[in-house]
């Protein structure tokens, strides 16, 4: 009972606060629209390509050769591809300097040379990734034919190059491509759920500032009621901000958070736990001004990376900076979040999830030992 | 029946001893005064029977029931009005008491006259939707009390309840302070206002380096000094560096220095006012008052301690 008490008094403090309210609510909101608004040209554009054109001189003394590329060309017109022969007095590398074909091709008995502009790279590298995957099969075709068993062989191949499959688009969701204010809404209710750990560190060190740590360790009352009041308080008042700032962002601005809303909050209310956890035990390991300076750093460090502010794809190739951004818990959850929304993978939450709680509960261990040792609070 | 009994307590920090070996019995209905300059030991003791410090040897006992054994009836029977504010800015004077009364076990409609009463008890009690931010100074001390006795606890201790308070205040909390005694309560009080303790306090222990070194009545603890006088001297600036010189005039026991003020503690048998004054004028001393008292707490505390309760 005492326990409801503590906590209840916790959460009239944070709803009373409106310093907090303005930070935990009204801040990140704006930001949201802000960026998201302001940011809205850089996302889900489609690029057009176009038509790719491609000048071709077969010298003809390959005769497999041309047959091959003659299908290949037939098969690949149908995405796009526009292929012109070469006519005598063309200059076939001058022709796409000067940017009237994308690529020129020569084809003779040493084989296919490809010369692309780089003034267009988009339609020379889709020509490019055509024509390698052609060059494979050609290769194939020309080394299984030479041996014991090549009438089967060429069989399968033969099944196989029915298709004109040069190019295989594979989409998550094709008719959902996140905009600057749905990415934005997942990646700020992230960072809002990590301030939890500011509150969290004031949870202790308030009371030893207003001086009513020592009326509440000299009420009949443990000091395990007094923790565990606190922390359920602290983590009762996150949720309730990083709910309120979810369903603003689909209700009032319009961000989707896809169809499985239990799941995206499992994932949200795993992230306030390890916050509070997170806050609560660097109040215990810094004094109460060191303390918010290591959270200051620890959770815009983690905004930044976990990208809060500069927007990160989840399957986006960072280098030497991959592994920095998988430290970051908005990462995390940014990740997973990202998955659920928009290819409906539930699954993904169980990783963070996990790994959320798991470090949770080591910090809420080794902040109660603390306490425990600490004479008062 | 002895409310508080102290048995040997010692209590360390590092190489610190802030209690030393204590001993000490608050009988009930009480109101005991806790007397010593900063430093001494009280607070540690304070804090000590309140159950926030734990101690590094010896036995408390309240109700004559060990603390150590016993932390949840020696913790309702206590109220601790602590020397700093203890109360919630954001939080309405009734809910400041509602909480800190409930977690002492009361609940529902009791809860909510208990709370009621301690407000009117501590005049405050149209001010029980008013939040203590926008309280004075004195209002927010009587908030602090009013927060400790609403759960009717058996004894309370006040450390400091009139620092820094406009006098009309300091008087209703003194007021206070009688009226629960009246009421059956058992007070510890302490405080760095002589006056005070003299005025309510029905027995008074000096402490010193951790130790009780006098404890009596106030009539008990004057009568061990008879052969004392008490001297003081107002000066337009005192140089603290007097205190040495003094120090070796005839008769003195104690000296102490501080706000232009000089207090000397001297046998009553030896007339040295006159030596006294010549040092003062010697030295380009402004003397603006000076008053010859018979042996007061005062007194009895410089002897004792060598030291203004002041300081």
């Amino acid at each position: 009972m005492n326990l409801l008490r503590i906590a209840v008094k916790e959460l009239k403090h944070d709803f009373r606060d409106r310093w907090n309210l303005m930070f935990m609510l009204a801040f990140p909101l704006t930001l949201m629209l802000i960026l998201g608004f302001s940011l809205g040209s850089t996302f889900g554009v489609i690029a057009q390509v176009g038509e790719i054109r491609v000048l071709v001189r077969d010298s003809g003394d390959n005769p497999a050769l041309s047959d091959s590329f003659a299908a290949f060309a037939a098969g690949v017109t149908e995405s796009g591809v526009q292929f012109d022969d070469w006519q005598e007095g063309t200059e076939g590398r001058t022709e796409v300097e000067q940017d009237l074909y994308d690529s020129y091709v020569e084809l003779s008995s040493s084989g296919i040379h490809i010369y692309s502009s780089s003034r267009n790279s988009l339609k020379s590298d889709i020509f490019q990734g055509m024509m390698l995957t052609f060059g494979d099969r050609y290769t194939a075709v020309q080394t299984i034919s030479q041996t014991k068993d090549a009438a089967r062989a060429l069989q399968i191949l033969d099944d196989a190059k029915g298709s004109s499959d040069y190019v295989r688009e594979v989409s998550v969701v094709a008719e959902r491509q996140p905009g600057a204010l749905d990415y934005y809404a997942l990646a700020m209710s992230c960072m809002v759920a990590l301030w939890g750990a500011w509150s969290a560190s004031n949870l202790i060190g308030g009371e030893r500032r207003w001086g009513t740590a020592s009326r509440l360790t000299a009420a009949p009352i443990t000091k395990f009621d007094i923790f565990t009041g606190k922390v359920l308080g602290s983590l009762v008042t996150n949720m309730l901000c990083v709910s309120i700032v979810v369903f603003v962002s689909k209700y009032v601005f319009g961000a989707y958070w896809g169809d499985h809303m239990p799941a995206v909050l499992t994932v949200l209310f795993s992230e306030v736990v390890l916050a509070v956890s997170l806050g609560l035990t660097v109040s215990y390991l810094f004094n109460q001004a060191s303390s918010r300076s290591v959270l200051m750093i620890i959770t815009q460090l983690a905004a930044f990376f976990g990208g809060a502010y500069v927007a990160i794809g989840v399957d986006e190739d960072l280098g030497i900076f991959h592994w920095v951004t998988n430290l970051s818990p908005i990462r995390w959850a940014n990740v997973a979040l990202t998955r659920i929304v928009y290819a409906g993978q539930i699954a993904s939450m169980w990783p963070v999830v996990f790994l959320n709680l798991g470090l949770a509960v080591i910090m809420l261990a080794a902040a109660a030992a603390m306490m425990r040792r600490k004479e008062g609070l | 029946m002895n409310v508080l009994d102290i048995r040997g307590l010692t209590k360390k920090f590092g190489e610190f001893i802030a209690v030393d070996n204590m001993s000490l019995s608050v009988r009930e209905g009480e109101i005991f005064g806790f007397l010593g300059s900063n430093g001494a030991g009280k607070s540690t003791t304070i804090n000590l029977v309140a159950s926030l410090l734990r101690p590094t040897s010896g036995e408390i006992r309240i109700l004559e029931r060990n603390i150590a054994k016993h932390r949840r009836f020696a913790k309702t029977n206590l109220g601790i009005v602590p020397q700093e504010l203890a109360i919630y800015q954001d939080m309405t004077a009734l809910e400041n008491v509602i909480f800190f009364a409930g977690l002492y076990g009361l609940r529902g409609e009791e809860l909510k006259e208990r709370a009621l009463e301690a407000l009117q008890f501590v005049g405050l009690e149209d001010k029980e939707k008013s939040y203590p931010k926008n309280f004075s100074g004195g209002m927010k001390r009587r908030l602090n009390i009013a927060c400790a006795i609403a759960h009717r606890p058996k004894l309370i201790i006040m450390d400091e309840p009139t620092v820094g308070i406009d006098p009309q205040s300091r008087n209703y909390i003194l007021g206070s302070v009688r009226r629960l005694n009246e009421m059956g309560c058992t007070i510890i009080y302490t405080s760095h206002y002589m006056e005070e303790v003299e005025e309510i306090c029905t027995r008074i222990a000096i402490v010193d380096h951790g130790k009780i070194i006098a404890d009596g009545t106030k009539e008990q603890l004057i009568a061990a000094i008879t052969d004392m006088k008490n001297i003081t001297i107002e000066l337009k600036k005192a140089d603290p560096e007097l205190a040495v010189t003094l120090k070796q005039i005839a008769g003195i026991r104690a000296i102490s220095v501080s706000d232009n003020l000089i207090t000397i503690s001297s046998d009553l048998a030896v007339d040295n006012l006159g030596t006294i004054l010549k040092l003062l004028i010697d030295s380009g001393s402004e003397i603006k008052a000076l008053e010859e008292q018979a042996p007061n707490l005062e007194t009895v505390f410089l002897t004792l301690t060598g030291r203004n309760l002041r300081d």
